[in-house]
């Protein structure tokens, strides 16, 4: 080695040495350097990436384990605007696939890619049949015109599809009041759905997961959210709903409302009204449920219920020792309550009655008369004991507590107890109704309305017990008005009466009131009733709003009734009453 | 003696058996070096391997769940009550009336109320971790594992 050579080598070795100096001296400023830490974080934040682990919607059944509400998988297709080459191509096979708007699609897949602008979405909902056709029209472009980028070629390049859950509905329509829907961002709307919005959504968590495979870690357990089961019995619903639509046709209604519910349990077997929305298509909510349509008049319609209140009064009355089934009124025409003259439905006067006769023709005289006889405090306490006014505790999202004036309020009047004794100016919720007549069906014994029977969570089921709300009346009186009102319906032949079964019932009519007092033609018709009376099963609640074929309950309403029950009874394997005699005798 | 001395001296002295000497000795360093190079290479392709497998069925798990939950979602599509009610029409059969239907007492039946979806009380299994400690212990941990607790078995069975 000459002295020449050794000095290359020399210099070339102190060249090396001082680049290795910088670059370590490089290494330590910047690791000691005040944006370290922000650096530190952001080479963080490229290893790997925050993800949601969302646990499944919990099922909704019916009460045999039927599913009413479950998940399916839908995509979200969207495109990687970077990746696009032919938007055009993509809009028309959206268009023709999923039936996208063209122009719509286009704008969004010819959007120049930039920091902010990476990813744009074209389409949600779309079903696996939909992306399979779209895959194999990618294939086929690909196949037909090549892979190379060209803008000029058709094809779908950039596009994705991001798989996740969506609520299904298997039964459609089917119980859609009661159940509600959800939304694509998993949010529950009315219904079970948004009342158990949380349980059933059980409680996603947030993860980091790092792109490099040497620090991959166990994803921690997502428990799935809770299950419920309802107490519907989805045949009952079905055959119901089906008789709502009919009583709207035949009778001309704007809507229908009937619910069934077990006087014993509080179960509510039925609860089917108007209009009914496809849950799978929830995004025609607004189009089906227009201005301020209610999405479950069930629990969430307030209205004057009309004669059909008459029982509760009468069952105060005869509670409260004010009257007895036997006492006498004689029946002039009208009766005047706080300066207010109160006349019958047909304005006549019906001469001397008993309660029977009251109740039997629906005499308002009467009843107001009774009302008075008991006495406002009296009377208001029994309307409170009954629920009227309170809100029932149903577990459905959006119920109304419905108004019952008290003495003492700005707004009554002494003239409203004897209006509110045949149900005018009094606002309740079907479900109050039902709960409230409960007592004379479950001897005297009022039971809170229950829509969930048992919650599936951690694979155990959690089954609820029925709950009685309160005692308003003995079951004296309750058994009293039961006979009452079945005597009643026998002796005028009502069209709600079921071959081979004592039922006990009540018709009501409601004038529908304006800004400018009773002045419409339009009614609210409905009826009440229960049975079979030696154990009732069934509690009947009908309303027909504004029926314009006969503005009567009776005519309209109970016939509606009969048509219910004669249902239930095959459906609840319910024996004619002299069948269940012949099997119990054994004769 | 005299003769060992001179032949380590003689050793010692010759350049080429001393460069030789350090020679050998960077090869065994460098044979060290590439031996636990290697090794870490192996341990870490088989754990970057094993991660990769932890991810993709992880994947999987995701996909199974959901194919579940669209299995239960079509069959509940297909018994639906409208789709039985279509069925039992083309089969021919009618809804009962009533007065069509024969009651007969069974002493000591009593008709259950409600469905019953969730398994036993007391039959469920702790959550127990699914990821085996192969895939999670440390050389270290492993070592002092065998050290400490040598009859441990070596593979550990996990719960699915």
């Amino acid at each position: 080695m000459n002295n020449q050579s050794s000095w290359r080598y020399t210099t070339l070795g102190i060249l090396l040495t001082a680049l290795a100096v910088f670059i370590v001296v490089q290494m330590l400023r910047i690791q000691l350097s005040p944006q370290a830490g922000a650096l530190r974080d952001k080479g963080e934040l490229y290893s790997g990436a925050w993800r949601t682990l969302t646990p499944a919607r919990g099922q909704i059944y019916d009460r045999w384990g039927n599913l009413l509400a479950g998940s399916r998988t839908v995509y979200e297709v969207g495109v990687i605007l970077g990746e696009v080459e032919n938007p055009s191509t993509i809009a028309l096979a959206m268009n023709a696939v999923v039936d996208a708007d063209y122009d719509a699609v286009f704008a969004a897949a010819s959007t120049e890619p930039s920091a902010e602008a990476i990813y744009a979405t074209l389409a949600r909902f779309v079903t696996e049949e939909q992306k399979q056709r779209l895959e194999q029209l990618s294939v086929e472009m690909k196949t037909a015109y090549g892979d190379r980028r060209d803008p000029s070629r058709p094809s779908l390049a950039g596009i994705t599809f991001d798989p996740r859950l969506q609520r299904s509905y298997p039964e459609k329509d089917l119980a859609s009041n009661i159940l509600g829907f959800v939304n694509w961002e998993g949010q529950g709307f009315f219904g079970v759905e948004e009342k158990f919005n949380d349980e059933l959504a059980g409680s996603p968590k947030r993860v980091w997961v790092p792109f490099d495979p040497n620090r991959v870690e166990e994803f921690p357990q997502v428990p799935e959210g809770t299950s419920l089961i309802l107490t519907i019995d989805r045949v009952i619903q079905a055959e119901v709903e089906q008789i709502v639509e009919n009583a709207i046709k035949e009778s001309g209604s704007e809507s229908a409302t009937i619910v069934v519910m077990d006087p014993k349990t509080g179960d509510i077997l039925a609860a089917a009204t108007s209009p009914r929305l496809d849950l799978n298509e929830f995004w025609r909510y607004g189009e089906i449920f227009e201005d301020s349509t209610p999405f479950n008049r069930v629990v969430s319609e307030t209205y004057e219920p009309g004669s059909v209140y008459k029982v509760l009064t009468m069952a105060a009355a005869i509670d409260g020792g004010a009257v007895k089934p036997k006492t006498s009124f004689l029946d002039t025409g009208s009766i005047e309550v706080g300066g207010t003259i109160i006349r019958n439905w047909n304005g006549g006067a019906w001469g001397p009655q008993d309660m029977l006769g009251c109740m039997q023709h629906s005499l308002n005289v009467c009843l107001a008369w009774v009302a008075t006889e008991l006495g406002a405090n009296k009377f208001y306490q029994y309307m409170q004991d009954f629920g009227v006014g309170h809100l029932t505790g149903v577990d459905m999202a959006g119920e109304s507590s419905g108004r019952l004036k008290l003495p003492g309020d700005e707004d009554w009047y002494e003239a409203d107890l004897g209006t509110n004794a045949f149900g005018q100016g009094v606002a309740v919720t079907p479900i109050q109704m039902v709960m409230a007549v409960s007592a004379l069906a479950n001897e005297g014994q009022m039971v809170f309305p229950r829509i969930v029977l048992s919650m599936i969570n951690g694979g155990r089921q959690y089954n609820t017990s029925p709950r009685i709300s309160g005692t308003p009346i003995s079951p004296k009186t309750a058994q009293r008005l039961t006979d009452m009102l079945a005597t009643s319906l026998e002796v005028e032949s009502s069209v709600a009466l079921v071959e081979g079964y004592r039922v006990a019932g009540k018709t009501g009519t409601a004038e529908i009131p304006t800004p400018f007092g009773y002045t419409s033609n339009q009614t609210n018709a409905s009826f009440v009733g229960w049975g079979p009376l030696d154990d009732p099963r069934f509690l009947v609640y009908v309303w027909l709003e504004k029926p314009t074929t006969s503005p009567w309950g009776s005519v309209v309403a109970a016939p509606v009734f009969r048509q219910v029950v004669e249902r239930l009874v095959v459906l609840m394997n319910i024996p004619t009453d002299q069948m269940k005699e012949q099997l119990l005798t054994g004769q | 003696m005299y003769r060992v001395q001179n032949i380590t001296q003689a050793y010692s002295q010759a350049p080429w058996r001393k460069q030789l000497q350090w020679i050998g000795l960077f090869m065994l360093a460098l044979i060290i070096v590439a031996m636990v190079a290697g090794i870490y290479l192996s341990v870490s392709a088989q754990a970057s391997t094993a991660g990769r497998e932890i991810q993709i069925m992880y994947a999987e798990m995701e996909e199974i769940r959901r194919n579940i939950e669209d299995m239960e979602s079509q069959i509940a599509y297909l018994v639906s009550n409208s789709e039985m009610e279509k069925r039992a029409e083309e089969l021919g059969f009618l809804p009962v009336e009533s007065d069509e239907i024969f009651y007969i007492l069974v002493p000591g039946y009593i008709k259950s109320g409600q469905a019953n979806l969730a398994e036993p009380p007391g039959s469920t299994l702790p959550v127990i971790p699914t990821i085996s400690p192969e895939y999670t212990q440390s050389l270290m941990d492993w070592l002092s594992e065998r050290v400490f607790d040598p009859a441990s078995p070596l593979v550990q069975e996990v719960e699915p």
